[in-house]
């Protein structure tokens, strides 16, 4: 979104049409421009005794991602959300190999 | 003995000025009596303003415009969802209240000159009004507060719909603020009703009907919808920026079409003009495309298995997303 900067001035930002001139950056979607976000998530590890041996191994070999894009005109994204656009997908790691 | 008899004259054409503009100043500009507001004189109280831009008589041949527009957020600029009610009454405690220099110590100094912070796109015609609107908009808005919080649904309801009984109607656009440029162009005119055609209109209260040079332009919505922060005020405010952004990146970069193509006619919106909420806009606003895999991760010795999740969007509005 466009952050407002306080009066205009300095590294703060507005809050209320009274208190906002300016714009401290946007980090809103610029119209006709390519916006691409990469995310990484790790699985969850967990310390097992293989051969007498302490490894670490996927607590999980199934991820639920899912990924929001959220309009947020006012509050947290838990008050008043509106979720735009939505992608869910079960993310799968294999569970054998070398 | 001259030079008294000079002031006498100053003084006839003194009181003569005030005889005939009683409550409204003077522009530079050529044609600024025939408007609305100056014919009518500055409205003193609310149903005065209301009554100044009514708009009940166009549902008579535009029902269907009508209709649409009374869903559209314009149809209740001032109360909004409530919380532009709520932000006008934040923006006199914490702002001009905290401000040293505006002159308001209490809700009651509130005047005309403090409000166009947000009337100039809320309610653009309160500037057609005396300061007594201000201070009923201001009593309205308080009481509207209080019967809430008392529970008092009837009594915030009776106040709500005052505060609904102005708002962007149909005259704003079609009238007051249909043309921009008025040097160029002229001031408005009552009776007149500006849209895309000149000739005769069939209403005793707007027997003519004239060509916006604006109506089908971007700067009609960027009266409002603005190009940042508002540097006319003697204190500035700030909301939409989303004029600015159409010109200096949209049409910089990006495309031709306007507002009223998107918000209206691609949309099929007509009059209902919609945004984000309107599944019309947000569907073809934002390209989102977004694919997850996992592996697992070496760095040397260690394993550490991830889901990678990668995110493209397309912003295809003639603006940021978001902006207003």
């Amino acid at each position: 979104m466009p952050v407002p900067q306080q009066l205009a001035r300095g590294d703060r930002m507005g809050r209320g049409p009274y208190e906002k001139s300016g714009l401290i950056e946007d980090t809103g979607l610029p119209p006709g421009k390519l916006v691409k976000e990469r995310f990484e998530i790790f699985y969850p590890l967990e310390e097992v005794e293989v051969n007498g041996k302490t490894v670490e191994k996927p607590a999980a070999y199934d991820l639920d991602v899912e990924v929001k894009l959220t309009y947020l005109p006012f509050g947290t994204p838990n008050s008043d959300p509106f979720v735009w656009k939505e992608f869910t997908k079960r993310v799968s790691i294999s569970q054998s190999g070398k | 003995m001259n030079t008294m008899i000079l002031r006498g004259g100053l003084a006839a054409a003194l009181v003569l000025g005030v005889l005939t503009a009683p409550s409204f100043a003077g522009k530079a500009g050529i044609g600024w009596q025939e408007t609305i507001a100056a014919k009518s004189g500055k409205a003193k109280t609310l149903a005065e303003l209301a009554k100044m831009y009514d708009s009940s008589s166009c549902v008579e041949c535009h029902q269907e415009q009508h209709d649409q527009a009374s869903k559209s957020i314009h149809s209740r600029s001032l109360f909004g969802t409530a919380r532009t009610a709520m932000t006008i009454m934040t923006t006199i405690e914490n702002g001009l209240m905290e401000e040293p220099y505006s002159g308001v110590k209490s809700p009651k100094d509130v005047k005309v000159e403090h409000l166009m912070g947000c009337a100039k796109c809320h309610l653009p015609q309160l500037a057609d009004a005396e300061d007594s609107v201000a201070q009923e908009l201001v009593s309205t808005l308080y009481g509207w507060k209080e019967a809430r919080a008392k529970k008092d649904k009837e009594g915030a309801k009776k106040l709500e719909e005052k505060l609904k009984s102005v708002s962007i109607n149909c005259l704003v656009c079609h009238n007051r603020n249909a043309i921009t440029h008025k040097w160029q162009d002229g001031y408005p005119k009552a009776g007149v009703v500006y849209g895309s055609k000149d000739g005769d209109h069939p209403s005793d209260k707007f027997p003519k009907m004239a060509k916006s040079p604006i109506m089908d332009q971007a700067i009609q919505c960027g009266q409002c919808h603005g190009l940042g922060p508002n540097l006319e005020l003697d204190e500035p405010t700030q909301c939409c920026t989303s004029y600015g952004s159409y010109l200096w990146t949209y049409k910089a970069e990006v495309g031709q079409e306007n507002c009223q193509d998107c918000h209206m006619k691609n949309s099929k919106l007509g009059h209902n003009i919609q945004s984000y909420r309107d599944a019309a806009m947000s569907d073809k606003a934002v390209e989102f495309k977004a694919e997850a895999f996992g592996y697992y991760w070496r760095d040397g010795a260690k394993i550490r298995p991830r889901a990678v999740v990668k995110v493209e969007m397309l912003n295809k509005a003639g603006h940021s997303i978001p902006d207003g």
